[in-house]
This record gives C-alpha cells, sequence and structure tokens, in this order.
C-alpha cells in the first residue's frame, strides 16, 4: 500500500463524505428560484404547470433534507414529501384539465390572450 | 458522496434551466423528467429510497405523461421564437427569481443547525409505512392526512372528467363553439 500523503487523505475523505444539510437547502432554492422564474416569464400554460412542479419539488428536497438530518423531526418529513406528491399529483390532472377547456373555447393555451377576466 | 451530489446537482439545476429556457414545449417536458430523476437521486442519497421509488413512479412516469398528452392535445405548430414563448417581463422576472433565490440561499445557508447530522431519517421501508399510516409514535396525525388525501384524489379525478368532458349539447359556460 504506497503512502498517500495527508493533503490527498484528507481531499479524498472529504470526497467520500456526506454532503452538509445547507448543500441540500441551497439547491432546492435555486430549484424554487429557477421554477418561479419560468413561472413568470413564459407564456405556455402547460409550460407554468411544469415551473410549479419544479418549485414543488425544490421543496420536497428541502423538506425529506430537513427530515434526514434534524434528529427531532423523527424523518416526519419524508410522509410529508408523500402527501405533497399526492396532492400536486391531483393539481396537475386538474390544471391541465382547466387548460384542456380553455383550450377547446379559445384555440389558445397562450395565458397572454386569456384575458376575459381581466378586471 | 460528493461526486454524486456534484453530479446530481448539475443534473438537476441544468434541466430546470431546460424546462424554463428550450423553445420546445416537448424539450420543456423532457427535461423536467430530467429534474425530476435527478431529485429523486437525491431522495436517494437522503435515506429515503422507498420515495425516490414514488418520486420516478409518480413523477417521471405519470406527471411527465399526464403533460405530455396535454402538450398534445393543446399545441400547434408554430413559431419558435424566443419572442414569442417568453413575454415581456423576461429580465424582471429574472431579476426577482435571482434575489429571490440569492435570499432564500443566504438564509439558509447563515443559519446553523448545531445538532443537524446525517441518517435520521427512516431508514427502513417498514418504518416509513408505519409513519405514513400513523401507527407509530408522534405520527398520529398521519391517519387523518391519509384520509383527506384520499379524498382530495377522488374529488380531483371527478374534477378533471368533468372539467375536461366534451359536452355534445354546446354548454353556455363552456362555449363551446365548433
Amino acid at each position: 500500500m504506497p503512502q498517500i500523503p495527508p493533503q490527498a487523505r484528507a481531499f479524498l475523505d472529504a470526497l467520500v463524505a456526506a454532503p452538509p444539510l445547507e448543500w441540500y437547502l441551497v439547491v432546492g432554492a435555486l430549484l424554487f428560484a429557477i421554477g418561479a422564474w419560468g413561472a413568470l416569464v413564459r407564456r405556455n400554460a402547460v409550460v407554468i404547470f411544469m415551473c410549479v412542479e419544479l418549485m414543488i419539488n425544490g421543496v420536497n428536497l428541502t423538506l425529506v433534507a430537513f427530515a434526514d438530518h434534524l434528529p427531532n423531526a423523527g424523518g416526519l418529513g419524508v410522509s410529508y414529501a408523500v402527501l405533497v406528491i399526492a396532492i400536486a399529483a391531483a393539481e396537475i390532472a386538474v390544471g391541465l384539465a382547466i387548460v384542456l377547456a380553455v383550450f377547446r373555447s379559445r384555440r389558445t393555451v397562450n395565458v397572454d390572450e386569456v384575458t376575459s377576466m381581466r378586471g | 458522496m460528493t461526486v454524486a451530489f456534484g453530479f446530481l446537482t448539475g443534473m438537476a439545476l441544468v434541466s430546470a434551466l431546460g424546462v424554463v429556457l428550450s423553445r420546445s414545449v416537448v424539450h420543456s417536458a423532457l427535461f423536467m423528467s430530467g429534474t425530476f430523476l435527478a431529485i429523486a437521486g437525491f431522495f436517494v442519497m437522503l435515506n429515503a429510497p422507498a420515495l425516490a421509488a414514488f418520486q420516478v413512479l409518480i413523477y417521471v412516469g405519470a406527471v411527465t405523461v399526464v403533460i405530455l398528452f396535454g402538450i398534445m392535445f393543446t399545441q400547434r405548430p408554430q413559431v419558435r421564437r424566443y419572442r414569442t414563448i417568453i413575454n415581456r417581463q423576461f429580465w424582471a422576472g429574472l431579476f426577482v427569481a435571482a434575489g429571490m433565490g440569492a435570499f432564500l440561499s443566504y438564509v439558509l445557508w447563515i443559519e446553523e443547525w448545531p445538532s443537524a447530522t446525517a441518517g435520521n431519517g427512516p431508514r427502513e421501508v417498514a418504518a416509513f409505512g408505519r409513519d405514513l399510516l400513523g401507527v407509530s409514535p408522534g405520527s398520529e396525525i398521519f391517519v387523518l392526512l391519509f384520509e383527506v388525501a384520499s379524498v382530495l384524489l377522488l374529488v380531483a379525478v371527478v374534477a378533471a372528467i368533468v372539467v375536461s368532458r366534451r359536452k355534445s349539447g354546446g354548454g353556455i359556460d363552456r362555449g363551446v363553439e365548433e
């Protein structure tokens, strides 16, 4: 077994170590921000739904990271994440049904053209 | 672990940017499934393999297929220019979203959780199932939440059928004119 210098040993230890809680939280926050950006700037209603799903997934990642890292959480965040997934599935079903109904009556899914409820 | 974390982070964020910025809606849907797969990898890293399986089944399978069906029904061939897919708030939206992401990241980064250590989640699927059914101590609320979620799914299925049904007589409220 060749001798490994301590710097390389520390580097290898850092590579195999579990990432800290903050990294997961930052990834979740960035996913949420990207999803919010897409929901703000896109015109297509289906793409807006996709971006909302991205935001939900960012929050789910945060929830599961907390459930795994905080000792008093008891791991219940994973169960809440299952409920969030179920509610998101219900939301996508109803939302796409509404988009289909709007498309059937207006022949468009562009949210800038569906303005009949504008005050 | 750090290598896997970096790979999954890159996959999730690049795919998320692909959802927002790709010109074809179908490409957006496929990028979205890439993000969901990366999130499933994160769930495996966080000791929740059953949740990762749910993520793959529900999101990568069901939600992506439903969205692709929605795209199939609603998209017409259209000009694929950025001006047609992105509204006038592009830079303002980027500013707001980047500010929000930076603020959230900053707050989550400076906050300290001194007792945070990895590996507190329910590693076993049996413990996870007992949590979800509200049997294990401390998770009694999940009895109620489980029932509410089931009722919500039933109502959502009925609502989806009713809203998207094609009326034969032509409804006033739905404005079907064909």
